[in-house]
């Protein structure tokens, strides 16, 4: 555990943080708001005392309840890796902003995550999916997708094109709304 | 603007006329008996619209588009601001399919190219095709069944994709490896490091063309796979890592191997480098094509060797320590050019460094047991942990987040030759499509775990 | 109809057998009468009366009918010591040391399925393998295996053997167009440029040569640099040696000029969408070329035919000639082999006792008899034919120069696009034109 960070960390994001930076093992947790992203993250890579120029991991968590966007960051001035946690996002309408303005890398991450819960990541100029079929529907790491077999009629349908529902659930603003096509009478 | 689009006529509107209006039917002229047959016709050669599959790639093979048929432009409006811009041909250039079935692409990668001539103007990678839902899987089973779901990502070195679930689970339940434990993974996964290493010349030089190198380097791997084999019972995909040590202790078989191994390891290391690195045609080849510098690299997140080639010495082995690398002598190799030739040098060096920790390993293993006491059922209290481990294609992490009961309620899986292979697109441009393969394959990519 | 069934149903199988082979005997008798009576000799005058289309005839048939066994030897040559050179086995399978793996390669490419894509423009698709291969194989023509054994020596040999090694490239041209596929068309295109490109220091690296002996007949080239090693135009001519060997590999499509089929950037080239026998012609083309190609390297630059050393030859064997005891020696040969047999077989007998069976003695006494006489009637043919000796000599310096490729392709990556075309235009062509000045000054220079 690397106490000054989490006294750096306090000093530089005290507006933005949601809730105690936690430290556990060789990490510490920051939660943000999905408002905060861009100013946080450029503060984190940019501050002397931070530093964070390594983005070691984009990940997309549906916790049930709500999204959340997990960054992991490296830092040569911290011997903890950082997780930042964006929090709150909306689980029907999950938007974040990019992280792309900071690392190009994020571009597939961040489509990743789109791919799986469906987060639409503003900014990210090529947000389309990136392992399903580009018709596909639903979006499979969300906690109400039930696996194929488990019922026809789930969310989960879309993986066989004879199991898909009647109408396809559209998430408002998907960039993907376009491309279905009507299902097959 | 997509280039072009399905038909935008529905099947319906294609009817004759004479089904809208069965009066003139029945006295059908020649005219409209003509034009019945035609469209008869058509729709016998268009591919029913049932047996279209969902899942084949977007390659357009209907009949209907005329001229353009086989061009790998997908056959759905433009989804993002990118792919209209790829999708937009310019003037006198041509879109080339490489993959998924290709001689260089190391397993299903697709690479759409944009081609000037031979000059790639653009290239935009297509992924998805060994797609198995890993991640989802992993969410639904517990947590000893998760180390031989992870094992075939990625298939080269399988090991450390087990190292870091294991990670990021005994940092999830607070269990103390033995050791013993630790030595035998470092051991065993830099042996697994070397192999890779060595395979990766082999296919690197085999994507320029030389036939020889990768039949030694599969000496060299089959030697290592066998005398893991010897301990672990399989060759490949071993799920041999326990959360909280190793499934078995070392047996006499793998000691006597590596240390057949060991006795010439260094020299024939040398000998096979010697084949690559003296050879006038390969050096001219891999130097000075795809070259990242610091900067881009950062901002891609590149990990491992390919980091390393562009200055930046950023291993986890020494950056953010874990096990008993802390305890072991060993360098990080790093070189400034960051192109593939340097891409390629840091790998074998890395080879000689991991020989050395073999060396170290073997000397100082302690005694003692190699798994910690644990319960048969694991339920770890809520949280959340992220392990990563330096694999030979860089950073592999696990992100495991626990709800309290007997699976992990979100298994995320990073892995280093994703946002390597991610580069392609900002490599490629300007370069030969004969380089396409010395930069993708320096890359290193492993397309199991890119796809998980 | 059905009495004819009848009668055949109720014959035996003697009865069958008779009224089959008689009918047939009567044919052929009063055929082979009227034969020899008409035929022969209207055949003998008119082939003695067209000798020199006689011979072009026969050179045709001999040529197309020694491609394919060429090829074959080839493929397994290139099969093994590629296979010896990265520590495998290599074929092992089919005949002794999987000597019969090329025929089996030619019989499945034969009975593979020939398919033709959609869009494939089906006349020149169909017609590329055959130019392709026609080309490399009437270059053969014009080869000099031995004194007196060759198609035709035309004047122009050397012209001819350029103007057909530029035509293949209008077959692979030709399928990389037709075929309607990406990679196809990239490999065609490459291989125009490239050959197009490595005709020319190919061409003017042999003009030095062609200076030096005054023809561009290849009988003559051969016989300029008769006498020993010393004679040879490759002492003469050093830097052509280089260059025509690089350009010649370039030629051939081989590694490391094998850009026109990288199989890691284009797939397969121009033959991408070929299959089955349509693809087995260019395969057979591109060994038959590397063939050629040693060939030729062997005719210009290492003396062709002629002997290594001053041999004294034709050593006048005059007993073994047609004018001593002539055809004679085969008879003696074949029972010189039984004697031989015979008394190897009695002395294993006596010597090994009953651990050697009667059969395995004889096998044994066979087998040495025929080694050995086979051995001293090559030897005999060796020293009294010269055609016999010059066949050894272009044979072993030909593959000498094919075991190099194949030793380049187990060996080298492959060069780019760029660095390809860059070396024939920077480095090859002005080396090949200082060549030609500094050559054709020194012969002026000398001459005077």
């Amino acid at each position: 555990m690397d106490r000054s960070l989490k006294r750096r960390l306090e000093a530089r994001l005290s507006s933005q943080l949601r809730g105690p930076v936690r430290q556990r093992h060789d990490q510490t947790e920051i939660r943000i708001g999905p408002g905060d992203v861009p100013d946080v993250l450029r503060t984190l890579h940019d501050a002397v005392d931070l530093r964070f120029e390594i983005l070691a991991d984009l990940a997309g968590v549906d916790t049930g309840q709500e999204m959340q966007v997990v960054y992991h960051l490296w830092s040569e001035t911290a011997s903890d890796w950082l997780r930042v946690i964006v929090e709150g996002i909306s689980r029907d309408d999950p938007r974040c902003p990019s992280a792309t303005f900071l690392w190009i890398g994020a571009e597939w991450p961040e489509r990743e995550a789109y791919d799986m819960f469906g987060i639409v990541f503003e900014g990210n100029r090529d947000l389309r999916r990136i392992f399903m079929p580009p018709d596909y529907t639903s979006f499979p790491l969300r906690k109400d997708f039930l696996l194929p077999d488990d019922a026809a009629r789930s969310p989960g349908a879309g993986v066989r094109h004879v199991e898909r529902p009647h109408a396809p659930a559209v998430v408002a603003g998907d960039p993907a709304a376009g491309i279905r096509r009507a299902p097959a009478s | 603007m997509p280039t072009r689009q399905r038909a935008t006529q529905p099947d319906g509107a294609t009817q004759p006329d004479g089904a809208t209006q069965p009066a003139h039917a029945a006295r059908t002229s020649q005219a409209a008996r003509a034009s019945q047959a035609a469209t008869a016709k058509a729709q016998r050669q268009r591919p029913p619209e049932q047996y279209r599959s969902d899942d084949d790639p977007r390659i357009m093979l209907d009949r209907e588009v005329g001229a353009d048929l086989f061009e790998p432009i997908p056959p759905y409006p433009v989804r993002t601001e990118r792919e209209a811009e790829f999708y937009t041909r310019g003037d006198g250039e041509m879109f080339l399919n490489v993959g998924p079935h290709h001689p260089a692409t190391h397993g299903v990668l697709r690479l759409v190219l944009k081609l000037s001539g031979e000059q790639v103007v653009d290239v935009d990678p297509v992924l998805g095709y060994l797609h198995r839902g890993v991640e989802k899987i992993c969410e639904n089973s517990d947590y000893y069944h998760v180390i031989d779901q992870v094992d075939p990502l990625e298939y080269v070195s399988s090991l450390f994709q087990e190292w870091a679930a294991v990670l990021a689970f005994e940092q999830l339940m607070d269990v103390e490896v033995p050791p013993r434990a630790e030595y035998i993974r470092v051991l065993t996964s830099e042996l697994l490091r070397v192999s890779s290493h060595t395979l990766f010349m082999g296919f690197l030089a085999l994507d320029l063309g030389g036939l020889a190198p990768i039949l030694y380097s599969f000496i060299e791997r089959d030697e290592i796979v066998e005398m893991l084999a010897a301990l672990t019972g399989a060759r490949m995909l071993f799920n041999y890592f326990r959360i909280g040590g190793v499934n078995g202790d070392l047996n006499h078989e793998f000691l006597s191997r590596l240390g057949d191994w060991m006795s010439r390891a260094a020299k024939q290391t040398e000998a096979n480098t010697g084949l690559l690195n003296e050879n006038e045609i390969f050096v001219r080849r891999a130097r000075g094509v795809g070259i990242l510098d610091r900067e881009m690299a950062l901002r891609f997140g590149v990990t491992g060797g390919n980091l390393r080639a562009s200055g930046v010495p950023f291993d986890v082995r020494r950056a953010h320590p874990y096990s008993v690398y802390p305890q072991l002598d060993f360098n990080v190799p790093t070189r400034l050019e960051g192109d593939s030739l340097a891409r390629y040098l840091i790998r074998m060096d890395e080879v000689r460094e991991s020989i050395r920790i073999i060396d170290q390993c073997l000397h100082n293993m302690p005694d003692g047991p190699v798994m910690a006491k644990l319960p048969r059922l694991l339920r770890p209290r809520p949280g959340r942990a992220w392990g990563a481990v330096e694999g030979p294609r860089g950073m592999l992490g696990v992100y495991a987040i626990s709800d309290g009961s007997d699976q992990p309620f979100r298994f995320r899986i990073h892995d280093p030759s994703f946002l390597n292979l991610a580069v392609v697109p900002y490599l490629l441009p300007g370069n030969l499509l004969a380089d396409t393969m010395a930069i993708v394959s320096s890359l290193d990519p492993v397309l199991g775990g890119i796809d998980k | 109809m059905t009495f004819a069934t009848r009668t055949w149903d109720r014959m035996s199988l003697t009865s069958r057998l008779v009224a089959i082979l008689v009918p047939l005997a009567l044919i052929l008798a009063v055929g082979s009468v009227v034969g020899i009576l008409v035929i022969l000799p209207a055949t003998m005058d008119f082939l003695r009366a067209n000798l020199p289309l006689v011979r072009f005839a026969v050179a045709v048939v001999g040529i197309l009918v020694l491609t394919i066994p060429t090829a074959f030897v080839l493929i397994y040559l290139e099969l093994k010591i590629i296979a010896r050179m990265n520590l495998r086995v290599g074929p092992n399978r089919i005949g002794p040391w999987g000597a019969a793996m090329s025929l089996i390669h030619g019989f499945k490419v034969l009975s593979k399925e020939d398919f033709t894509p959609t869009g494939a423009d089906l006349p020149v698709f169909t017609l590329a393998p055959v130019v392709t291969f026609l080309a490399s194989v009437m270059t053969l023509l014009v080869i000099p295996f031995a004194p007196g054994l060759f198609g035709q020596d035309l004047n122009i040999g050397l012209l001819y053997f350029f103007a057909m090694g530029g035509l293949s490239v209008l077959g692979l041209l030709m399928a990389g167009w037709a075929s309607f596929n990406k990679y196809s068309l990239l490999g065609g295109l490459r291989a125009a440029a490239q050959i197009v490109s490595y005709e020319i220091p190919l061409t003017l690296s042999v003009v030095g040569v062609v200076i030096l002996a005054g023809t561009m007949s290849m009988n003559r080239l051969v016989l300029a640099q008769s006498g020993s090693a010393l004679d040879w135009f490759a002492f003469k001519q050093p830097l052509a040696v280089l260059i025509f060997f690089i350009a010649a590999t370039a030629e051939a499509n081989r590694t490391p000029f094998d850009m026109t089929e990288a199989d890691s950037e284009i797939v397969a080239g121009f033959a991408t969408e070929y299959s089955g026998m349509r693809f087995g012609f260019f395969f057979f083309a591109e060994y038959v070329n590397v063939f050629i190609v040693s060939a030729l390297l062997a005719t210009l630059f290492f003396g062709g035919w002629t002997a290594p050393f001053n041999w004294p030859w034709p050593y006048n064997l005059n007993w073994l000639d047609a004018s001593g005891i002539g055809v004679l020696w085969i008879p003696i040969a074949i029972i010189a082999t039984v004697v031989v047999a015979d008394v190897v077989a009695v002395a294993v007998r006596l010597v090994g006792g009953r651990s050697w069976s009667a059969p395995s003695a004889f096998g044994l006494g066979f087998l040495a008899a025929g080694v050995g006489i086979a051995a001293v009637v090559g030897l005999a043919c060796f020293i009294a034919f010269d055609w016999v000796q010059g066949i050894f000599w272009f044979m072993t310096k030909t593959y000498v120069f094919v075991f190099t490729f194949v030793w380049m392709r187990g060996t080298l990556p492959r060069v780019r696009v760029d660095q390809l075309m860059g070396f024939a235009w920077k480095w090859l062509l002005p080396a090949s034109l200082l060549n030609l000045f500094v050559t054709a000054t020194a012969v002026v220079l000398l001459n005077q």
